[in-house]
Order: structure tokens, then sequence, then C-alpha cells
């Protein structure tokens, strides 16, 4: 009672295992939340990335149309001019306005995707477009005589110098754009950075959590191992002293057993037996005539001869004089005598090779075993016939006991004899073995090895 | 112990080995009551028996089984290998057939009960000087029992039924503790046929030696 009292309050701390679900528990959220936050970033980082290069895609390619448009512009205002007849004239220039409608477009769509940085670049080039614009109607605006001349004229002065200045602010405007982009890889990469570092150290604070847990979780397991290690060698000594208090008491019980035989065959029988020709030795001496003292003498006699037999009896059941005289085989073969007298059953018991001398202990475990054995072939099992074998094999002595009668389950039932007699065996350092199956049978084989 | 007596040579010498001296002094009285009987000497243990009997030659020795020292049967089996002529009675406490047939195969050819020795000692000394075996009625009885429980149980045939007239006239004669010689005479066969149904009879009731020979004799009833 002390013993599982002290050993249970070790054991059990509730304050610690609230403690270790409260631990885990918080672990768990806690990388769940450093996930979450880290995937939840990502996602917001990828986003304004894509949406900046994007526009900056937008500004790039209305711009490279922008650029493209101006330079047609030139061409096709040449061709305009040299046109041979006014039909062809009449061609490019439908050819013309339409590209000037794309790259007004083109500077819209520009206009909408632009950064603050690029705005006095962008009206500078807007304001230059318009001038283009008006150049370009004035010459269409010529008259068809003077378009030749003039036009080449004008063409080859003043377009072309608008054109390259609308170039340059072309080229400034992407070269703005490019260093925006290269700013806003920068900002990205920063951006990447602070990330890292609040991510690293929240994996730093999940793990120092989870090390600190994993401290007190080794700690609090190494305690229970420790309970646990000495609640089972309190176990196995208990059990130890157990098994040893339970041999001592077999080999004192068998002591006595024998003692009492003993004593009783040695003197009380011998004394009866003595006191029986005592009064046959009076008998004789009784005068002729003294009927009645004659008649005393015989009943004694007769009260003496009753009371050898049982004394007889009495010591052969405690002990058969058998096993200390001549061995294990003879005592074997008297009790399957008596069991078959007793109980109709038919035992048969073969010694095929003699069984060297054997330790008292041996003889006294084997021939327990059996009487055991065949107690519960006739009680429990109904047993017809049984055979007892008992044979040596190398440094052991081997005994089984097999009957013919309706068996049981052996893995559940375990009765109190078979348990004594397990009990025997194994003091001996000995094996015990039982198949038995409802309706088969039993079988009984024990071991037990030779002392050297 | 006591000294050995000198007494007329008709008398039959016996030596007593017994470790109860109560038992030793009731046997002395029941034996000096018969005038032919000498109680030549008194053993307490085996050694003592055997050393006893190797110096005074005794006719017969009663003899208790459980002695300390030297058991009886021990005791026995060197007191006749020593003399085959001293014939051994077996008194004691034991009345179990592994008992019985060590006696005999040890060598005594009367084995009793010691609730029956003031009854039967007597005899039972006087058969066993004549060569005969003896035993108790209450021995006979057991055996007998054993025996037809035996049969009945292993249902086996009573070999006893495959022995001739002749073999059984044999097998009893032997069994009374007579000599191949002494049977021969006795009817009129000559020694060489003897021989051969004793070897006959073993055979049949598959026995190996004449101590079994006795203890199925008295089994079976055929002598007391």
């Amino acid at each position: 009672m002390s013993l599982s009292q002290t050993l249970g309050s070790k054991v059990r701390t509730p304050g610690g295992r609230s403690l270790l679900i409260a631990g885990f528990g918080g672990l768990l959220l806690l990388m769940l939340a450093v996930g979450g936050y880290a995937l939840q970033m990502f996602e917001q980082v990828r986003q304004s990335d894509a949406q900046e290069r994007n526009v900056y895609l937008r500004r790039a390619r209305s711009l490279e149309s922008v650029r493209a448009g101006i330079y047609q512009s030139a061409i096709v205002m040449r061709d305009y001019l040299l046109a041979p007849d006014p039909d062809s004239a009449g061609k490019h220039f439908d050819e013309w306005t339409d590209i000037r409608g794309a790259t007004d477009r083109a500077m819209l769509e520009c206009a909408s995707a632009l950064d603050p940085a690029e705005t006095v670049p962008f009206r500078n080039l807007q304001a230059e477009v318009q001038v283009y614009w008006k150049l370009l109607d004035f010459i269409t605006e010529l008259p068809p005589r003077n378009k030749h001349i003039h036009g080449a004229e004008f063409l080859s002065k003043e377009v072309v110098r608008h054109r390259t200045t609308m170039l340059n602010l072309v080229d400034r405007i992407n070269e703005i754009d490019s260093r925006q982009m290269a700013a806003g890889d920068a900002k990205l990469n920063a951006t990447f950075a602070m990330l890292r570092l609040r991510l690293m150290m929240m994996v730093a604070g999940t793990v120092a959590v989870g090390l600190l847990l994993a401290i007190f979780t080794m700690r609090r397991t190494l305690r229970l191992e420790h309970a646990l290690e000495l609640r089972y060698r309190e176990v196995a000594r208990a059990r130890g002293e157990l098994q040893d208090l339970s041999a001592r008491l077999v080999s004192a019980q068998e002591e006595e057993r024998r003692n009492i035989s003993r004593e009783l065959h040695d003197e009380v029988g011998q004394s009866l037996s003595a006191l029986l020709m005592e009064a046959g030795n009076a008998a004789a001496r009784v005068p002729l005539g003294s009927d009645e003292v004659r008649r005393h003498v015989e009943s004694i006699k007769k009260l003496a001869e009753a009371s050898v037999n049982v004394i007889r009896n009495m010591t052969l059941l405690l002990r058969p004089s058998m096993l200390d005289d001549f061995g294990l085989v003879p005592a074997l073969e008297w009790q399957a005598r008596e069991v078959s007298k007793r109980t109709g059953m038919r035992v048969h018991v073969t010694a095929p090779e003699t069984p060297p001398e054997l330790p008292d202990e041996h003889r006294t475990c084997i021939y327990r075993v059996v009487q055991e054995a065949l107690h519960n072939c006739s009680r429990h099992a109904q047993a017809r016939n049984v055979r007892v074998v008992v044979r040596p094999g190398g440094e052991k002595i081997l005994l089984s006991v097999e009957d013919d009668g309706q068996g049981f389950d052996a893995r559940r039932v375990r009765g109190l004899g078979l348990v004594g007699m397990q009990e025997r065996v194994h003091h001996l350092g000995g094996t015990f073995e039982v198949q038995s199956a409802p309706g088969t049978g039993t079988r009984l084989a024990i071991e037990l090895p030779l002392a050297s | 112990m006591a000294p050995l007596q000198t007494s007329p040579s008709t008398s039959i010498r016996v030596l007593l080995a017994d470790d109860h001296t109560v038992m030793r002094n009731g046997l002395r009285l029941l034996l000096e009551r018969q005038g032919d009987l000498t109680v030549m000497g008194e053993a307490a243990d085996g050694r003592q028996a055997v050393d006893m009997a190797a110096a005074g030659n005794p006719d017969v020795v009663v003899m208790d089984i459980a002695m300390p020292q030297l058991n009886g049967v021990e005791a026995t089996r060197q007191i006749v290998n020593r003399n085959p002529n001293t014939a051994i009675v077996i008194l004691s406490m034991h009345s179990d057939e592994s008992y019985v047939i060590r006696s005999l195969k040890a060598g005594a050819r009367a084995y009793l009960l010691k609730d029956s020795a003031e009854a039967d000692l007597i005899s039972a000394i006087h058969a066993i000087i004549e060569g005969k075996s003896f035993f108790s009625p209450g021995v006979r009885r057991l055996l007998k029992e054993d025996y037809m429980r035996e049969l009945a149980d292993m249902g086996a045939e009573d070999t006893y039924e495959l022995l001739t007239t002749r073999e059984r006239e044999v097998l009893q004669l032997v069994a009374e503790g007579k000599s191949n010689k002494e049977v021969a005479n006795l009817l009129n066969l000559s020694l060489y046929t003897v021989e051969t149904h004793r070897t006959h009879i073993l055979q049949k009731l598959n026995l190996h030696s004449v101590p079994e020979l006795i203890l199925y004799a008295v089994r079976k009833g055929i002598i007391s």
C-alpha cells in the first residue's frame, strides 16, 4: 500500500500534464502563425511586384509604339510628298492619319501608366508631338504644286529636327523608366531582406520554445522512467521474495511431511506392532479357563492391528517411503496403482531408461507434480487412461503426463494446482508446459536440469 | 547387543535385526516360546546385522526394512551373497509390491507384515527352513487384488492360461522354492526337461527371474 502510494505521488503531477499540453499547443500555434505570416507576405510582395512590372511593360510598349509612330509618320510623309499621282498620295495620306491615331492612343496609354518622375519629360514630349503633328498638318495643307519642292525641304529641315528632339525625349523617359525599375527591384530586395529577418526571428523564437519544451518533456520522461524502473525493481524483488517464500514453504512442508511420516512409521507404527506382539505373548501366557482375559487381549490385538493399518496408510499418503527407499520410479508405480485402485482410471508409468540417481529435491518435485496431475486427471478431466513417462535427456530429466480426458483451454485456465506445479518446477530451474484444448486431452511436460 | 548364544545343534538359530528394542524384545519372547528356535543375536541396524550374520552364520535372519545405516533390503542382499544358506524373513510395515519384489530379488524368501508377525512368524520360519517361500496373508491378498485389477484394467488375457498342466506343476514347485533337481525328482522328469519347462514358463509369463516368478505365483494365489 505505502509503496504504491509513494510511487504514485511521484509519477502523477497533474500540473505538469496541462503545462505540457499548453506547451505543445502553443508551439503548434506558433509554427502555424509563422507559416501563415510568411505565406501572406510572399503573396503580397509577389502581387506588388507583378503590378509594377505590368505598369512598366505597358509604358515601355506604348513608348515603343510612340517611337515607331514618329519614325513611320516621317517616312509616310515623305512617300506622300513624292507620290506621282493624287491617288497614291491619298493612300499615303490615309496611312498617315492611321499612324497619327495609333500614336495618339499610345501617348494616352503611356500617360495612364506614367511614373511621377517622368511627368516633366512626358509633358515636353506631348508638346513636341503636338508641334510635330501641326508641322505635318502644315505639309498636307500645302497646295499640290508646291508640295514637292517646299514639302521636301520642310521635311528635311523641320520635321527631322523635331523628330530627333522627340526621340531624345522618349529615350529620356525610357532611361527614367529603367532607373525606376532598378529602384523598384532594390525596394523589393529590401522588403525580402526584412521579411527574411522577421521570419528568422520568428523561427528562432519557435525553436527556442520547442527546445524549452523538449528539455521539459525529456526531464519529465526521465523522471517517469526512473520512477517506473524503481517500481519495476520493487515488483521484481517482491516477486522474487514471494517465489522464495513459496519455495521455502513447499520445502518446509515437504520436510514436515517426511518427518511426520517417518515419526509415524518408525515410532507409532513400530510401537503398535510391538504392542501387537506383546499382546500375543500375553495371550500365550493366559491360563486356560480365563476366557474373559483372553477376549480382552484379542480385542487389544484387533485395535492395534487396525491402528497399524491406519498408520501405514497415513505415512504413505504423507510421503511414500519408496521415494526415499527405492527412488522415483517405484514411488510413481505405487502411486499409479493407488490411483487406479481408488478411481478406476488406468495409469501407466513408463521409465524407458532408469533415471540416474536423482537429487532428493528433483525426486520430490516430480513425484508431487505427478501426484497433482493425476489428481487433476481424475477429478477434472474425467480421463480413462493416463500415461506417465520419465526419462533422462542429456543434462535434464524429462517428465510427461498425458491423459485422454476432456481437456481445457490451456491459455485461459490456470488452476491453483497448475500454479503450484509450475512454482515447484521453476524453483529447480526447469520448464513447465501444458498443452490442452477442450476435447483433446491434456499433455503436461516438464524438464528439470540436473545440477552437475 | 546381546552376546551370541550357544544352542543345541537341532535348534534353528535366529538373528533378529530391528532398530526398535521393544520390537526385538517382543520377537525374542515370541520365538523363544518355541522349543526349536534360538535367538542367537540382536542387531539394531543393517550394518550390524550383516556383521553379526557373517560372524555367527545364523539359519534365519528376521529382518526389518526401515533401519538406520543400511536398510533391510541391502543387508539381505549382502548376507545372502556371503552365505546363500541363510534364510531371510522380511518383517516390515510396508505392504507395497515394490518392497516385496525388491526383498525377493535381494534374496529374501519370506515377507511378513509386522502386524501379522505374532500369528505368522513361526510358520514363516519353518517354511523357509524347508526351502519354501512364505507371505503374510495380508500381503498375498494385496498382491492378488492388484494383479486381478491390473488384468481387468489392461484387458489382457491371463497368461496363466497359456501354460500346460506340466508347466503349472513346475511353476508351483519352483515358486515354492524347490531346486531344479528337487523338481525333477518329484515329477520324475530329467533335469534337462525341468530346465526347459522353466525357460518356457518364464517366456510365456514374460518374467525374467525366479523372484519375479515367485511374486507372480503369489499374485495368482498359486502359493501361500
